[in-house]
């Protein structure tokens, strides 16, 4: 189990919160035209990365924020949580 | 006046249970529904540019971060995550003394009175109770702090009342009240308990 310290609550264990994905998607942006490739690879395509990766997680029993972690996917060790508004 | 069906109305016993006869000369854990509060969620907009601490409902100060409450004998407000606040209170009317303080344009105002099963347990074994299905540390949480949680994998906020003797009000989500019920008063067979 992991322990992961909500930047809202402190040091919380991983089954108050939900994993939300790669961090560093970006959407396409609105109002423009978008490829079908571009929505796919948005949509379905991802890194896999075996060592650092920066998640999204939400405190789903807690705050109900979502926040970033820079997570070891080999380790599990966390390295760094942050607020939404800033740098990992 | 007919009161509202509380969630746990038919759920709840009264009465002794569990290992009770073996707590002689201790005080029996008491196990309760607490009804008839009034369960308000307030959300500061992001837009907003008003200071949360110039706000004073029922002459309490929002608290700014986690895991604080302001009380007093009749309201309690706890933080529930940034800008965003549960106040509980046992006056009925205190929607209207919020509305009144916190306009429409910078501030969300849910009744959420009756979606809420509130149960408390008080008594010396309180902590203990709580320990078994929660996995914060309940050993550093302080008189009038609060923490959104889970016990037993249901979502709940823990309020904590008073520590003489420990005294917790559990909310959880109505539907899940029962069930709640359930986890808590089976991780409370062990110690004994009175349902009240």
């Amino acid at each position: 189990m992991l322990e992961i310290k909500c930047p809202h609550c402190g040091l919380r264990s991983q089954n108050e919160f939900s994993y939300g994905g790669d961090s560093n998607t970006k959407r396409p942006e609105l109002g423009k035209e978008v490829s079908d490739k571009d929505w796919d690879n948005f949509i379905y395509l991802r890194d896999n990365p075996r060592g650092k990766h920066s998640e999204l997680w939400h405190h789903v029993a807690g705050c109900r924020q979502w926040f970033k972690v820079l997570r070891d996917t080999s380790t599990h060790e966390i390295f760094k949580t942050a607020k939404l508004t800033e740098e990992l | 006046m007919k009161l509202a069906v509380t969630s746990l109305e038919h759920i709840h016993k009264k009465g002794r249970f569990g290992n009770y006869q073996k707590q002689s000369g201790k005080k029996l854990l008491e196990i309760s529904e607490v009804k008839n509060l009034a369960i308000i969620h307030l959300v500061q907009y992001k837009k907003s540019k008003i200071q949360p601490n110039t706000i004073k409902l029922e002459n309490l100060e929002l608290p700014l971060d986690n895991p604080k409450v302001t009380a007093n004998k009749e309201t309690r407000i706890l933080w529930s995550a940034p800008r965003t606040w549960l106040i509980i209170s046992s006056k009925k009317n205190i929607i209207s003394n919020i509305k009144n303080k916190c306009d429409r344009e910078n501030f969300a105002i849910t009744d959420i009175s009756h979606s809420r099963a509130v149960i408390q347990i008080k008594g010396p074994q309180a902590k203990e109770v709580l320990k078994k299905g929660c996995p914060i540390n309940i050993n550093e949480i302080q008189v009038d702090n609060c923490a959104g949680t889970v016990f037993n994998g249901i979502t709940v906020v823990i309020d904590f009342v008073n520590n003489d003797p420990d005294t917790f009000n559990l909310l959880a989500l109505r539907s899940f009240g029962e069930t709640f019920y359930h986890h808590i008063t089976d991780s409370a067979l062990e110690f004994g308990y009175a349902g009240v």
